[in-house]
């Protein structure tokens, strides 16, 4: 369902959020700068400095001139100085951004795919004892925090037995490559990953499964039956195809969410994403950094709704005819 | 529409599990000073006791009786979570109600906004919020308010522009009732169930963000809260002190949040069958 509408929405999510990181270190009461840097950064900087920042940041101008000279300065990928980790916002974040990609792809898409598989079997069985056990457990699953079953793994699987590496994405200095680097990484990720599959796997499960009780009563699933074919050409054909649409518009939404997941289940086992980047930098009150992190999620998140919105059709052709 | 609340919960299993276990963590809280024994804040003998009869589940790094922390921690979560769901249903009638029913340049411009807030991770927004303001417990809820009306919204305004439409409110307005009458009398009882699966929905999100925050080290230092309590159990989980420390808060936050999933869940098709899907954003 690719529409004006939608650019036009996610043009004001972003412009709102450009707002909130402007306006918020500029409101609060003292020095501007001090609001912007950080009180750390601020006892490190000489008189110079100051003074070019200030000019960098047209603070001296009014408020609308201002917001003019930051918003030019984002579009060209300035999004401000950390000097917490004496580089650019922008540098710092993208060293981060390839571990949650890593982390938050493979979860969504375990997440998903499990959670639309066990949606179709249990929509399918409808009512029967299978049916009615796997809807209390994944519903009893989905009221675990993501972070309580993060700290659980953690310590079942990695302080008492052992199994798996209890912090950071790689083994320090340990000169690995191929293959056995490989399993290196797959070690570390392997505890972070079930927590996160874990815990968002009952929201397509769900999803699923009650759209699959309402398309099973379709017409076309009554004509399916009448041809004669097999149960599995029914189930995942023609149900299950079209009980996966809800799943497919919601990404965007539950990629929000998995990557706000991915933040607490960073933190846990020090994965070295952006999530755990947030939590350095709030508590170092490295505002630019943790300011950078919410409008590149944002952005990825904009952009994962624009393609869903862009898949749609080619899933349920009846959208791209029904306008 | 009108629905018979008791007869709706009562009659699944999985309703009767949900009202029972929140019930119980309900009286949790409002007994806690009889429960507890020793004051949540203040300091037991020597910290890192094991579990015996006069610590239930031991004492933590300061020496505070984790039993007492973990009664009185439902009081936050609860008091947090009613209070969003209370504020957020308010905001969503008044945004979705007013929307539909003054249309125009209005609608869709808070429409606009609603799509907006929705696609916004909520969380990194409160954590940098939260990086200069440093809120106390009622600047949290406000936030947290703030910040969640928006699904809810949406689907009054649905609700609202067909009821707009039905029969009985039509009725109304010809025997020359005014606009303020048609809202009181007619679109807001008629909206009743929606709002009650919102409040429901918001409480859980609440309590699930409080205790994210609180994990994050973004609480009040003063108030005891269970994600306060897995914070800080975190720090020694190379001692086996998480067995009764850790785990107990997990797992009350989890019940909480599960019980309130079991209720939501019943309600949901009972009210509104069409809201299938929206509500668990």
């Amino acid at each position: 369902m690719f529409s004006r509408r939608n650019l036009v929405t996610y043009a004001i999510a972003l412009l709102l959020i450009l707002a909130l990181n402007f306006l918020l270190p500029r409101m609060m009461p003292g020095d501007p700068l001090m609001a912007i840097y950080g009180e750390e950064a601020l006892v490190q900087m000489t008189p110079e400095l100051k003074a070019g920042l200030v000019d960098r940041f047209a603070l001296d101008q009014p408020l609308w001139h201002q917001f003019g000279t930051y918003f030019t300065a984002v579009f060209q990928g300035d999004l401000g100085y950390s000097y917490y980790y004496n580089a650019p916002v922008f540098e710092v974040i993208l060293g981060r951004l390839p571990w949650t990609l890593l982390l938050v792809g493979l979860s969504l898409i375990l997440a998903t795919l499990l959670g639309i598989v066990l949606g179709i079997e249990s929509g399918w069985r409808r009512g029967s004892k299978s049916d009615r056990t796997m809807l209390a457990g994944l519903m009893a699953l989905n009221g675990f925090p993501d972070f309580f079953i993060g700290m659980v793994l953690l310590l079942v699987f990695g302080v008492t037995l052992g199994i798996f590496p209890l912090a950071g994405a790689l083994t320090p200095y340990s000169g690995l490559s191929g293959g056995a680097l490989l399993v290196d990484v797959l070690k570390h990720l392997a505890l972070p990953l079930a927590a996160l599959t874990l815990a968002h796997v009952a929201g397509g499960y769900l999803l699923t499964r009650n759209t699959m009780i309402t398309v099973l009563k379709e017409p076309y699933m009554l004509t399916a039956k009448a041809k004669g074919l097999s149960q599995r050409a029914m189930k995942y054909r023609h149900a299950g195809r079209n009980s996966m649409l809800p799943v497919i518009t919601r990404t965007g939404i539950w990629l929000g969410r998995v990557v706000t997941g991915a933040l607490f289940v960073e933190m846990i086992f020090s994965y070295p994403g952006l999530g755990y980047l947030t939590y350095e930098a709030l508590l170092a009150r490295d505002y630019p950094v943790i300011e950078g992190v919410l409008l590149v999620v944002a952005i990825f998140v904009l952009v994962a709704n624009f393609l869903a919105d862009l898949t749609y059709p080619k899933l349920d052709p009846r959208v791209s005819y029904a306008h | 529409m009108h629905i018979d609340l008791k007869k709706e919960l009562t009659k699944s299993g999985g309703g009767r599990f949900g009202v029972a276990l929140l019930l119980l963590i309900v009286l949790m809280a409002i007994f806690a000073p009889l429960l507890a024994g020793y004051d949540p804040t203040g300091q037991s003998r020597s910290a890192f006791q094991s579990p015996c009869l006069s610590h239930l589940l031991g004492t933590n790094h300061v020496g505070q009786d984790i039993w007492s922390q973990l009664v009185y921690g439902a009081r936050t979560s609860l008091l947090v979570g009613l209070s969003v769901a209370f504020l957020t249903t308010v905001l969503s009638a008044l945004m979705g109600a007013s929307a539909a029913l003054i249309g125009g340049l209005y609608e869709s411009i808070v429409m606009r906004v609603v799509d907006a807030l929705i696609v916004i991770p909520v969380i990194i927004v409160l954590i940098l919020v939260a990086a200069y303001l440093q809120p106390s417990l009622w600047i949290l809820i406000i936030l947290l308010s703030l910040l969640g009306w928006q699904g809810g919204a949406r689907i009054v305004r649905s609700q609202a522009l067909s009821l707009k439409e039905r029969m009985h409110v039509s009725a109304a307005r010809c025997f020359g009732g005014s606009r303020l009458y048609l809202i009181y009398r007619h679109i807001v009882p008629d909206l009743s169930p929606i709002l009650l699966v919102e409040f429901i929905y918001s409480m859980r999100r609440a309590i699930f963000m409080e205790a994210g925050l609180a994990f994050l080290g973004i609480a009040d230092p003063s108030i005891v809260s269970w994600g306060m309590m897995m914070r800080e159990a975190l720090d020694f989980s190379y001692l086996n002190v998480w067995l009764w420390w850790l785990l107990p808060a997990g797992i009350a936050l989890s019940l909480t949040i599960v019980s309130i999933t079991f209720i939501g869940y019943t309600l949901e098709p009972e009210m509104e069958p069409r809201l299938r899907g929206e509500v668990h954003a």
